[in-house]
């Protein structure tokens, strides 16, 4: 029923002849968008499985590329260290991040209202000041750069995400259903636990999935940070361009792609699968007003 | 529940802020105006001169060239990414959800892979070469890094549009036919208005990492085309000039917060203009 028909004019198609109307033309640009944006990641991920060692001429298939990722020990660590710093990145993130959204969002007065503001420069900051900043924190505290100074980065800046996803949704909410636990006798803490907290899951759990995927994508940040060994899995790929492309790291490309699409769609999934009837999609972009 | 309570869970991550983020933007203001020691590392003091050297005619071209890349970045992502966001909002009809998520998926790859990918096509021995049948000679190019920017932030100029386009009361464009609005006029003058703030919003998201980008044109371009960020990278990475690296941070980061206070404000009287008329 809400399909386009309804917003099509009524009148003569001459009147929709000229102009931003033409369905025609626009689907043909967004086509060749979706092309353009989904070109390269084919060609990396056609050529991963490829028989030959060629960028160029694809024949046969084969799990070759895969196998010489995994007996690399280098990359292998590296893979494992991408993800314990963006697992451990994601819980103190996500703990700090809600504590921050709910206290900006249910303390009145001018402190939460400055300090919302103030959250948001961490996400318009570009990323060579944020890693230019925290090499030279680290290198004033005489800190050896290992996975621990990866991982205090990340979660720097991790918290401002949680805290804008957690708030539309905490927004939403109101305080009635805080105020009727008050009034049953439950003590703040008892609220938050038992009333708050359960129905902000399905935002924390999305915003916990973003930052997973963001950590362990991160590049900028993670190179300004990163120590000797072992190097999280965009420094190491980094590191391998510098020596030309090879088809080793179209499977490392692969593999990093499958993991960021794994934690987006559990990202937009989780929220439904807990029983809530709208898309993680729509409490990501704050729709679900 | 008093303001007292919740005033609680601000500290624990005021505390990380304060001391993570701000400190080391602190730290990095003070080498900026240090003497770089051998070897990487600081000798603190005052020496504005690492700012004008970072205003040398030898270094500002690299400045205004990142300004100019990333000023043509967000106006191609604009020209592209408005009619995605328009024809998912309008006519995509039940397959709205699923177009945009499709459009958001690759910005959700890394960075990196997906720069790197546009290394394998476009490269002399890539793919694109290959099906050409003679070197394409497109890397190291301005059209190369600037395209690497166009392709690593679009998807944060079509998600703030699309979302402006949605919450716009469709009404509008039915109410500006029956006026005996042509599509045309209909768009620019319901439409567009209505979607300024989107529009506004993703350009300022994909100018402000585009600035300060150094991957696409470390991996897609050459000396010619050098960034700011590059230059950063360089001052840490190699050149162990410290106090160099910091004064461009720091000129990088007030250059943005100076536009983005103008942009915005710029924002408002516009909307304010069109508002009136």
């Amino acid at each position: 029923m809400n399909g386009p028909d309804e917003l099509r004019p009524a009148a003569s198609p001459r009147a929709t002849r000229g102009g931003y109307d033409r369905p025609r033309f626009l689907w043909a640009v967004t086509a060749s968008v979706y092309l353009f944006l989904y070109a390269p990641i084919a060609v990396v991920i056609l050529f991963s499985f490829n028989g030959i060692k060629s960028l160029q001429v694809l024949d046969g298939f084969s799990l070759q590329w895969y196998e010489t990722f995994w007996n690399d020990e280098e990359l292998r660590e590296s893979l494992i260290a991408s993800i314990q710093i963006a697992a451990i990145t994601t819980v103190v993130a996500t703990v700090i991040g809600t504590a921050l959204a709910l206290g900006t969002v249910r303390s009145g007065g001018r402190t939460g209202s400055w300090l919302g503001i103030l959250l948001l420069i961490p996400l318009v900051t570009p990323e060579i000041v944020a890693g230019v900043s925290a090499f030279v924190l680290f290198a004033q505290l005489g800190v050896h750069l290992s996975l621990t100074t990866i991982i205090l980065a990340h979660i720097t800046f991790s918290i401002s995400y949680v805290v804008v996803v957690v708030r539309g949704r905490l927004a939403s909410l109101g305080t009635d259903r805080e105020e009727a636990a008050l009034d049953l006798g439950a003590t703040p803490w008892q609220a938050v636990r038992l009333v708050t907290l359960p129905a902000l899951w399905p935002a924390i759990l999305a915003a916990a999935m973003i930052v997973f995927a963001l950590s362990f994508d991160d590049f900028v940040l993670s190179f300004f940070t990163t120590g000797e060994t072992p190097q999280p899995l965009p420094v190491r790929i980094y590191s391998a361009l510098r020596f030309g492309i090879s088809p080793t790291i179209n499977a490392v490309g692969t593999v990093m792609m499958l993991v960021s699409a794994l934690f987006i769609a559990l990202a937009i999934a989780l929220p439904r699968l807990l029983g809530r009837r709208e898309s993680g999609l729509a409490v990501l972009t704050g729709s679900s007003r | 529940m008093t303001n007292a309570f919740w005033r609680r869970f601000l500290v624990p991550g005021a505390l990380w802020l304060a001391f993570f983020f701000a400190v080391p933007l602190g730290i990095a203001i003070a080498i900026s105006l240090g003497q770089a020691a051998e070897f990487g590392g600081v000798i603190y003091g005052f020496h504005p001169e690492n700012y004008a050297d970072a205003l040398d005619p030898l270094f500002a071209p690299i400045l205004v060239r990142s300004v100019g890349y990333a000023a043509a970045t967000a106006l191609l992502c604009l020209v592209i990414g408005y009619p995605v966001a328009y024809t998912i909002a309008r006519f995509g009809g039940p397959y709205k959800n699923a177009l945009i998520a499709a459009i958001l998926l690759p910005f959700l790859i890394n960075y990196l892979v997906r720069t790197y990918a546009w290394v394998a096509l476009l490269a002399d021995e890539g793919l694109l070469s290959s099906v050409a049948g003679e070197p394409l000679g497109i890397l190291n190019t301005p059209v190369a890094v600037v395209g690497g920017l166009v392709y690593g932030y679009l998807g944060f100029m079509i998600l703030p549009i699309y979302a402006s386009l949605e919450r716009m009361d469709r009404a509008l464009i039915e109410a500006g036919k029956d006026l005996y609005g042509s599509p045309r006029q209909t768009f620019r003058h319901v439409t567009w208005p209505q979607t300024l703030p989107g529009v506004l919003a993703g350009s300022l998201l994909v100018f402000l990492p585009a600035v300060g980008d150094f991957v696409s044109a470390q991996l897609l371009g050459g000396p010619d085309t050098y960034m700011v960020g590059n230059l950063i990278q360089q001052q840490f990475y190699g050149a162990d000039n410290w106090p160099f690296g910091a004064a461009l941070t720091v000129v990088l980061m007030a250059f943005l917060m100076v536009f983005v206070a103008f942009f915005l404000r710029g924002g408002r009287a516009a909307e304010r203009r069109e508002a009136l008329a």
